[in-house]
Order: structure tokens, then C-alpha cells, then sequence
């Protein structure tokens, strides 16, 4: 996809080298649709070049986020920089953005070439070169033999193409995709998703994905941040999310975490001892301190648990197996505590230990794979 | 294959009472008077010789002539001023009133006139544009001027006044309807791509809407060709559209003569709606979306 080569820096070599430069920053966003609040100060930073994720359940403010970042929707408070330029009152047409609807919301009136062609008309670029770069990126996008029909006869598949080649072709600094493959079907999704990402990679356009899948934002996000509720519950990289759940609700909406909520009893170290109604257990502090007699969470990830209960474990609990669930290479084994949650339990397929529904185990795991979580839960 | 069997005879029975009623209140009276419109001969009767005696005649008229030439100028016009207001009725409506009692109440401002007959309507607009009428009433307290202005009623100016009161809303109706089914994601996708609001405008959302204008406009033009009444009412006689010159052949007993510009008054409508088909296919309205 020669069309889309990286942004060539058009600034003069001699210029000092400021701080590096942010392609999207928010100040304190705040969205308010009468009594509902939509965004409750969200402050996010994107260095350049980032693939960013915003991740949450429906109604969570990640497309009003979205939406303010596009000019789509005006702040009732906060900022919003593009490339270090301040924008907050600018309308869409004026940033440097493009943007993919979830239902692609292409032009129903115009052909696939008229469509991809409608940013360049509007930046005034001549007729031949407008020409010119339409078939090239129609022929990176590999959708030249469509480039006649309207969008009423193309496949979901091919929507999306056009989609990202219009918005792709005036070479913004910022993409910004509303859940973008979830009109697609699930067979189509991995192949799609590789492809936007080195698509991303190639051309160093920062793009903010909104989605509610975590499978979409951990595979493609170098940043992801996880929204519930109107506010940030935590960014970091994909990692940091999945091992070090910073609240009780990104550890719950994150699969595989199992989450425990007890009374913190006393310090020991670096640790803390918290009661709940499983049991007591050893849970690392890293920086926090909690009080004594405070309520607290924390979370173990399900391929954290192991069934071979060493001195290597001392959080230990036994519980009841009640199912047993298939994810390709993991096996999940749920089991029922004592105090009647549910305790998920992942194995690899080569940990081939076959523990049937109705067997009760003794399981435990380390104290370093304990995580506390920040925040006093409600 | 699906359970829907479009060819069924049965589905042909449903169409029955309306293709008799249709046959009996407009196939054959076109017929009969396109019949009539050719007989020649002195005595008016079915015996009469068919010959274009009568067509010939007409054309050989430069009064008449003229007289269809200033009908559709007179429509054209008319198409125009609706068509102008009507978007702008619709665009308001749809785009700019947001909350939706209000759209109700405005919608509601515009269509109640309509249960009135039309020809009340139009009648209505004698004591308001007439000497002693509100308009000159109103001018005349104002100082705008001393004497009445008479130009108002019974003048060219008085029926379109008239006529635009009465079609607009047909002009906006159609295209209401085409509005609300622009995407509003369509008027965002173009504005992320760049583009004003005057640009999305004239790029995305008028296209999108061209059917339903082209729908309005033929509606207009079919009501001001055919609207005889307001014509005579508010242009009190001294005027005249080709339909009225119908009317004073038939009060005249000229049938034959009616008859010929009654035909020439249909074809001149089938032209327009032949042209505005070539402009937009409103049978496949929808279909792209």
C-alpha cells in the first residue's frame, strides 16, 4: 500500500525539537445531555503514531468521547488538542481528522470512486491528481473493480473498505473509528483487525478505536483505556490491563479475572490480609495503603489458580466444580466458592488435569498474582 | 424458494374493483372526450365524420396560442416559488425544530388549512387582497401608500399569491418525508471528510432529497395546470389559464372545442410528468437505501 506511505514531516530540519509532539490530547473532557452525564472529565494523552482503544460497555461515554474528539459533539467543558493545537470549538470540518462510522455511512448517491474521492475534492485538490490518488488507493485498498457501483450493492466487507479508503485518503493525523468492524461478520474480523493494524503501523496516523470488545482492543490497542460509567477506570497498555486490573470494574469487565471484596485485617510487609467470606487472603500492596477495617478488592486471573497445591501458594481455597468450558487451547473449569460466587479456572492444554463437574479441589495461588485494587468499591 | 407466490391468480382478483372503478370514472370518459375532440361535421352526434378539423383550428389561433404559452410560464413560475418554499418549510421542520411536539404543532399549523376545500381557500383571499381587503387596509394605515392599490385582486400577481398559499405544502410534503430519511450519520461522515455545511448541503443532503422534490414539483405542476377555480375567483374573470378557456367553450356549448383543450391540457400534464420521470425514477424511490 504504497498510496498511504508514512506522513513525510514537513517541518525544516534546523527548528529546535520542542517536547514531542501529542496527536491528541484532552483536557478534563465534560458532556452533559440534560440530567445525563455522558463524559465525566476524561483526560487522555496520545503520543504520535498510537493505536488507541476505548474500551467499555454500552452507554459508558466512549462514543460521546469519540464524538468530541471529531467535533461532532461540542464539550460543555474541557479541551481538545490535534497535533498540539487547540480545537475545542473548532467544527469537524476544520481538524485534522477523518473518521469511520459504525454503519460505514457512506454516500448512497455516489459511487465507490465519487465516495473515496469526496475528502480530496473537498481539500480543492485538482481534478487529475484527485484522479490519480483515487486509483491508487482503491488499488491498495483492492477495491479497483468496484470503483463504479453504489454502496447499496457491496458486501459488508467491502463497505468497509471503501469506508477506510475514504477516510484514509486526505491522510489525517488522527482516524477515529466508531466501532468499525462490528457490522462485519465474525469470520471476517481477525483478518480485518491485522490488517487495520499494520495498516496503522505503515502510515503512523494515530487511530482511536472505539469498541466494546476486549478481544479487539487487547489485540490491536499499544494503549487502552477502559471507560465505565462516563470517566477512565484505567489506560495503560494491554498488559497492564490484563495483569493489573486497577479497579474492581476493569477487573470484572476484563474476562478471566475472578474478583474478591473483603475487609483489609492487618499489614504485614508489603502485604495486606484481607477477610472475605471464601477466606482470608495475602494481597500485595504495591504503593497503596490501605486502612485497617477498610472494605477492599482485589482479583486473581482464572490461569493464575493452580489445582497442585504447593507451599508456592499460600491463598488457598476449595471449591466445588460445576462446569467445564472449552476456548480452544483453555480449558475452563468453573467451580462454586464457599460463599457461592463463581471462581473461573483456566488450563492449558498441556496441564492436562481433568477435574470433573461435582469434584471438590483444594485450589491456590501465588501471592504476586494477587491484584489490589484502587478506589473504595461501591 | 419463498412461500410468496407473486404470480398466484388469485392476487390479479384483488385488483378488480379498483381497475372497474378506474375504467368507468377515467379511462372512458378520456376516451369519450378524446373521441369527441376529433368529430367533425355540423350536428353535434356520434355520426359526426373524425377529422383534426378541430385541433387545426385551435392551433390557428394566435390568442390561444399565446394563452397556453403564458399557462405554463404561469406554472413554471408557481413551480418555483413552491418548490423554494417548500424546502425551506421542510428543511425547518425536520432539521431545525428539534423537539418533536413542536414539529407536531408547526406540521399541524401547515396541514389544518387543508381541510378547507380548496376553492374556499381560494376565495379566501378576496377580502384580504381586494380594494377595502387587509392588505391594502393595513398599507394604507401604515402610510405606505394613500390610495388603495388595485393590482392586488383580480391580477396575475393575486391568483399566485393565491396558488403558492395553496401548493406549497404539497412541494414540502414529499420532500419532509425524503429529509427524515437522510441519515444524519451521512451529514457527519461528509462533514469529518471536510465539508461545510452549505457543501454538505448541496453534495449530500440534496441529492438525497431530489426525488422528493421532483415528486412535490409534479404535484404543483398537475394542481396549477388544472386549477381553474382559483383562477376565476381571485382572478375575477379578467384572466384566464387554459383551463378555464375548457370552461368557456363548455358554457358555450362548444363540446368539440372543449373537448380539444381538455385533450391538449392532459398531454401537456403526461409531458411533464414524462419529463420529471427522466429526471428522478420516482416508481424506484427507496430502492438504493
Amino acid at each position: 500500500m504504497d498510496a498511504l506511505a508514512p506522513r513525510t514531516a514537513g517541518v525544516a530540519p534546523s527548528l529546535p525539537v520542542a517536547k514531542p509532539q501529542l496527536d491528541l490530547e484532552l483536557r478534563d473532557i465534560r458532556k452533559k445531555y440534560g440530567d445525563f452525564t455522558a463524559v465525566d472529565g476524561v483526560s487522555l494523552k496520545v503520543p504520535k503514531g498510537q493505536f488507541v482503544c476505548l474500551l467499555g460497555p454500552s452507554g459508558c461515554g466512549k462514543t460521546t468521547t469519540l464524538r468530541c474528539i471529531a467535533g461532532l459533539e461540542d464539550p460543555d467543558d474541557g479541551g481538545v488538542l490535534i497535533g498540539g493545537k487547540e480545537v475545542t470549538r473548532d467544527p469537524p470540518w476544520q481538524r485534522d481528522i477523518a473518521m469511520m462510522f459504525q454503519d460505514f455511512a457512506l454516500f448512497p448517491h455516489m459511487t465507490v470512486a465519487k465516495n473515496v474521492a469526496f475528502g480530496l475534492e473537498m481539500l480543492k485538490q485538482p481534478k487529475a491528481r484527485i484522479a490519480e490518488r483515487v486509483a491508487q488507493v482503491l488499488a491498495s485498498f483492492e477495491i479497483s473493480a468496484l470503483a463504479d457501483r453504489k454502496p447499496g450493492s457491496l458486501s459488508g466487507g467491502q463497505r468497509q473498505r471503501v469506508a477506510l479508503a475514504r477516510a484514509m485518503i486526505t491522510e489525517p493525523r488522527l482516524l477515529l473509528l466508531d466501532e468499525p468492524i462490528g457490522a462485519l461478520d465474525y469470520s471476517l474480523r481477525e483478518t480485518v483487525m491485522l490488517e487495520l493494524k499494520l495498516l496503522q503501523q505503515r502510515t503512523g496516523i494515530s487511530f482511536i478505536w472505539v469498541t466494546h470488545d476486549q478481544n479487539e482492543a487487547f489485540s490491536l490497542g499499544d494503549l487502552v483505556v477502559v471507560m465505565n460509567h462516563a470517566r477512565i477506570e484505567q489506560q495503560g497498555t494491554p498488559e497492564d490491563i490484563l495483569q493489573r486490573p486497577a479497579t474492581a470494574f476493569v477487573a470484572s469487565f476484563i474476562q478471566g479475572n475472578n474478583v474478591f471484596r473483603g475487609t483489609v485485617l492487618e499489614r504485614a510487609g508489603g502485604n495486606v490480609r484481607i477477610e472475605t467470606a471464601a477466606g482470608v487472603f495475602i494481597v500485595p500492596c504495591l504503593g497503596a495503603s490501605p486502612e485497617i477495617g477498610a472494605t477492599a478488592t482485589f482479583s486473581v486471573r482464572a490461569e493464575n489458580i493452580s489445582d497442585t497445591v504447593s507451599e508456592r501458594h499460600p491463598n488457598r481455597l476449595t471449591a466445588h466444580c460445576t462446569a467445564v468450558e472449552y476456548f480452544g487451547a483453555v480449558r475452563r473449569h468453573i467451580f462454586e466458592r464457599a460463599d457461592g460466587e463463581v471462581l473461573k479456572v483456566d488450563h492449558f492444554g498441556a496441564q492436562a488435569a481433568r477435574i470433573a463437574p461435582g469434584q471438590s479441589v483444594l485450589l491456590g495461588w501465588q501471592v504476586e498474582d494477587t491484584v489490589l485494587h484502587q478506589g473504595i468499591p461501591g | 424458494m419463498s412461500t410468496i407466490r407473486v404470480r398466484s391468480a388469485a392476487s390479479y382478483w384483488l385488483a378488480v374493483p379498483a381497475a372497474v372503478w378506474m375504467l368507468g370514472v377515467v379511462v372512458v370518459p378520456i376516451a369519450l372526450l378524446a373521441w369527441v375532440s376529433l368529430w367533425g361535421g355540423r350536428t353535434f352526434s356520434p355520426a359526426s365524420p373524425l377529422t383534426v378539423d378541430n385541433y387545426t383550428k385551435f392551433f390557428a389561433n394566435k390568442t390561444y396560442l399565446q394563452l397556453a404559452l403564458s399557462t405554463v410560464g404561469h406554472t413554471a413560475l408557481l413551480m418555483v416559488i413552491t418548490g423554494v418554499l417548500g424546502y425551506c418549510i421542510a428543511y425547518f421542520l425536520t432539521m431545525k425544530v428539534k423537539s418533536p411536539a413542536w414539529r407536531l404543532i408547526l406540521f399541524l399549523a401547515f396541514i389544518v388549512p387543508f381541510w378547507t376545500s380548496t376553492l374556499i381557500r381560494g376565495i379566501a383571499w378576496v377580502p384580504f387582497l381586494g380594494v377595502n381587503g387587509v392588505l391594502n387596509q393595513a398599507l394604507m394605515f401604515t402610510g405606505a401608500t394613500r390610495t388603495p392599490i388595485e393590482a392586488f385582486l383580480y391580477s396575475v400577481f393575486g391568483i399566485s399569491m393565491a396558488q403558492v398559499s395553496l401548493y406549497t405544502m404539497m412541494a414540502a410534503g414529499p420532500v419532509i418525508y425524503m429529509l427524515n430519511a437522510v441519515a444524519p450519520q451521512l451529514r457527519e461522515a461528509a462533514m469529518t471528510l471536510k465539508a461545510p455545511p452549505l457543501v454538505v448541503f448541496w453534495r449530500i443532503v440534496f441529492p438525497l432529497t431530489l426525488p422528493g422534490v421532483v415528486i412535490g414539483q409534479v404535484l404543483v405542476f398537475l394542481n396549477v395546470m388544472a386549477d381553474f377555480a382559483t383562477v376565476a375567483t381571485v382572478g375575477g374573470n379578467k384572466h384566464a389559464m387554459l383551463s378555464n378557456l375548457v370552461l368557456l367553450f363548455y358554457e358555450g356549448s362548444q363540446h368539440r372545442a372543449a373537448s380539444v383543450v381538455a385533450v391538449l391540457l392532459m398531454i401537456c400534464m403526461l409531458i411533464g410528468v414524462v419529463a420529471a420521470m427522466k429526471v428522478v425514477d420516482i416508481r424506484r424511490l427507496g430502492a438504493d437505501r
